[in-house]
């Protein structure tokens, strides 16, 4: 191993060598530029997507169950799905007398593809009856107004709170509460407008109403159509009890034979997780094939110009071995050289990054207005900066391994021999 | 005689040009002592490169016993001969052979550096060589900003540096005016006065004459090897 006092001699060597080949460096540079360039793009897109799931995650509400005929993330074949029996009314019901464990039980009637009338303009939506319990879950938090008391929904008064995609596209001027909305032509008091929950590809979160559900049995009816039950189980500590109970108890109320698998399923929000899987493989796949490339392209770079930094320095190589330097510190002058260029690389790189970053996000948030962007951390996280230049750093050194040690394999009388 | 440092004996070498072989150095056989000036003349061709290259542990003999100290230089490794190099012989080329970027004091501390000398001592010994060759005031100037005669007293500096059991010149006035040339033989013998080991390279006669003994090299062979009571 070469001594300090010689590494700290291969450092100085370097830094002088980048300098007075500045621009050739530079130049040299690009291919890692780029390829630190991409890796920051793409960790910050994963961060990015990362903190848009989790936003609409947390709003929809991580300590929720819901009990369906269908699987969210759509697990097991249609055609049994299809098979199963409706889950009633009469069993959700027996459900929350017979649940312990959970905070409320609350059982939901939905007609996917309904249609809401305000005045003339008609806009479709899914359509949700449900109880007042529904009130007291992070999904029915309200932007304006409130969500329907257990008065209002004994009493069947027709009051529908709006999700609020219905409310931007009805209200775009606001004021929707005290409002008449239309429901399969029955008029409907607009009591509270819900926040907005789903981001980017969850924007159907958003675009439903809720009524009370013996509402929803006079404009629908309960004919031919499976409850959801929704289990609020208060914290996600919770949510292995409830399920478990839930299960039992769903299973006794549907008289599931003791070997038979369950004849429904239970959904939470980690069935989302799956899809989102998917996405950020896309993008780490693309993102790290595009960056290999970037990357052998650039060492190839510095492959070469380390190949012409030994051949112009051979005669200084002579004079260093002939005052006695060794092949290691030879060795280490040129792979300090070459380490040195890509961590320039990178560090040219992230002000790039950054600024592509900023701009990105600018665009989204305040030209587009797209409020899901606002999660996304206008700057690039510091862990990223420090694994860009570890990598430039390793693949200056695989790139300049081959031209350092032509040099330090240069045989003395023949280097100082040699003239330009 | 005292201590032999160098101690050479049938050493041949021999290099493949092509199909031919060519012999730089056919059984040459040589003692040198502590505290010796000798000059290795020769025209060109006659080997004597071939020879300081190999006395300079730069090259290995084809074959041949070299002892260098008593240690055996045929049988030592790259970094051995880096090693020996750096510590026990101080190299003084036609061309001075400098750092071109770096100061006067960079350059003489270089040998330092290979030897793990700590910055502070180098920087101390880098000045102390420098005054010896009276260039204390031009420690901060880089080879293009100094004469000839300034760049080849910074490459004395810098083979002194290291307290070396010998000084190996190849040339070293070469390149320079005749002015200039013989401050640089008076400040060898100066060294070789002052305890120093000096070998020269050369094929100027007057050059050699400032040595004790001469060395003639004709065809690879020792022609003469003659002390020199001019000097």
């Amino acid at each position: 191993m070469p001594r300090l006092s010689e590494l700290q001699e291969s450092f100085r060597i370097a830094v002088d060598s980048l300098r007075v080949n500045l621009l050739r460096s530079i130049l040299t540079t690009a291919g890692i530029v780029v390829g630190v360039v991409l890796v920051v793009l793409m960790g910050w897109t994963i961060g990015g997507l990362n903190a848009v799931w989790e936003q609409t995650i947390s709003i929809i509400g991580k300590d929720m169950l819901y009990m369906d005929k269908w699987d969210w993330a759509g697990g097991g074949n249609w055609r049994e799905l299809e098979a199963r029996k409706d889950i009633t009314l009469n069993q959700a019901e027996m459900l929350k007398l017979r649940m312990e464990s959970a905070q409320f039980v609350i059982p939901m009637a939905r007609k996917w593809g309904g249609s809401v009338v305000k005045g003339n303009t008609s806009l479709s939506c899914s359509i949700t009856g449900t109880t007042s319990d529904y009130g007291f879950t992070s999904a029915a938090a309200t932007l304006d107004g409130r969500f329907f008391t257990t008065t209002e929904e004994h009493s069947a008064e027709r009051v529908v709170v709006i999700g609020h995609g219905v409310y931007t596209s009805l209200w775009p001027d606001g004021n929707a509460v005290d409002a008449i909305l239309k429901i399969n032509r029955v008029p409907f008091r607009v009591i509270g407008v819900l926040q907005k929950q789903g981001f980017l590809f969850m924007d159907f979160i958003d675009n439903q109403v809720f009524i009370p559900l013996k509402a929803f049995r006079a404009a629908h009816g309960f004919y031919d159509r499976s409850f959801d039950v929704a289990l609020k189980c208060g914290s996600e500590a919770m949510l292995d009890v409830v399920r478990t109970e839930a299960i039992g108890h769903m299973r006794a109320i549907r008289n599931v034979a003791p070997d038979a698998p369950n004849d429904f399923s239970i959904n939470e929000t980690k069935a989302f997780d799956e899809q989102t899987k998917n996405i950020r493989l896309g993008i780490w796949v693309v993102g790290i094939g595009l960056t290999l490339l970037a990357f052998v392209v650039g060492s190839i770079g510095i492959m070469n110009i380390m190949y012409v930094s030994v051949t112009e320095r051979t005669k200084e190589i002579g004079i260093r071995k002939a005052i006695g330097a060794r092949r290691s510190s030879i060795l280490a002058q040129f792979l300090i050289e070459s380490a040195l260029l890509c961590a320039a690389g990178a560090l040219i790189a992230f002000p790039i990054a950054q600024a592509i970053v900023a701009g990105a996000r600018f665009t989204a948030v305040d030209v587009l207005e797209q409020d899901w962007a606002r999660v996304i951390s206008p700057f690039i996280p510091l862990d990223l900066l420090v694994i860009a230049v570890t990598v430039s750093v390793i693949v200056g050194l695989l790139a300049g391994f081959m031209p350092a040690l032509r040099a330090s394999r240069l045989d003395p009388v023949d280097a100082l021999r040699y003239e330009q | 005689m005292s201590k032999a440092i160098i101690d050479i004996e049938h050493l041949v070498k021999r290099y493949e040009m092509g199909d031919e072989e060519v012999y730089a150095l056919r059984d040459v056989s040589l003692t040198i002592g502590d505290n010796e000036y000798v000059a290795i003349m020769g025209p060109s061709g006659s080997g004597k490169s071939t020879l300081m290259n190999i006395l300079g542990c730069l090259d290995t003999p084809t074959s041949g016993k070299y002892l260098f100290n008593g240690a055996n230089v045929a049988e030592m490794d790259d970094d051995d001969l880096a090693s020996i190099r750096n510590r026990e012989i101080g190299f003084v080329f036609q061309t001075f052979n400098l750092l071109p970027r770096a100061t006067s004091l960079k350059n003489v501390e270089l040998p330092l550096v290979y030897a793990g000398v700590s910055a502070e001592e180098r920087t101390r010994r880098a000045s102390e060589a420098l005054a010896r060759v009276q260039l204390a005031d031009r420690m901060s100037h880089k080879p293009n900003e100094l004469s000839g005669g300034q760049r080849q007293r910074v490459a004395i500096a810098r083979a002194i540096v290291t307290a070396p059991c010998i000084i190996l010149a190849d040339e070293p006035t070469g390149n320079l005016d005749t002015k200039t040339g013989q401050d640089i033989m008076s400040l060898f013998s100066d060294l070789w006065k002052a305890g120093n080991t000096v070998i020269l390279v050369t094929h100027e006669e007057d050059v050699a004459q400032h040595a004790r003994r001469i060395i003639r090299l004709r065809d690879g062979k020792i022609e003469s090897d003659t002390q020199n009571h001019h000097a």
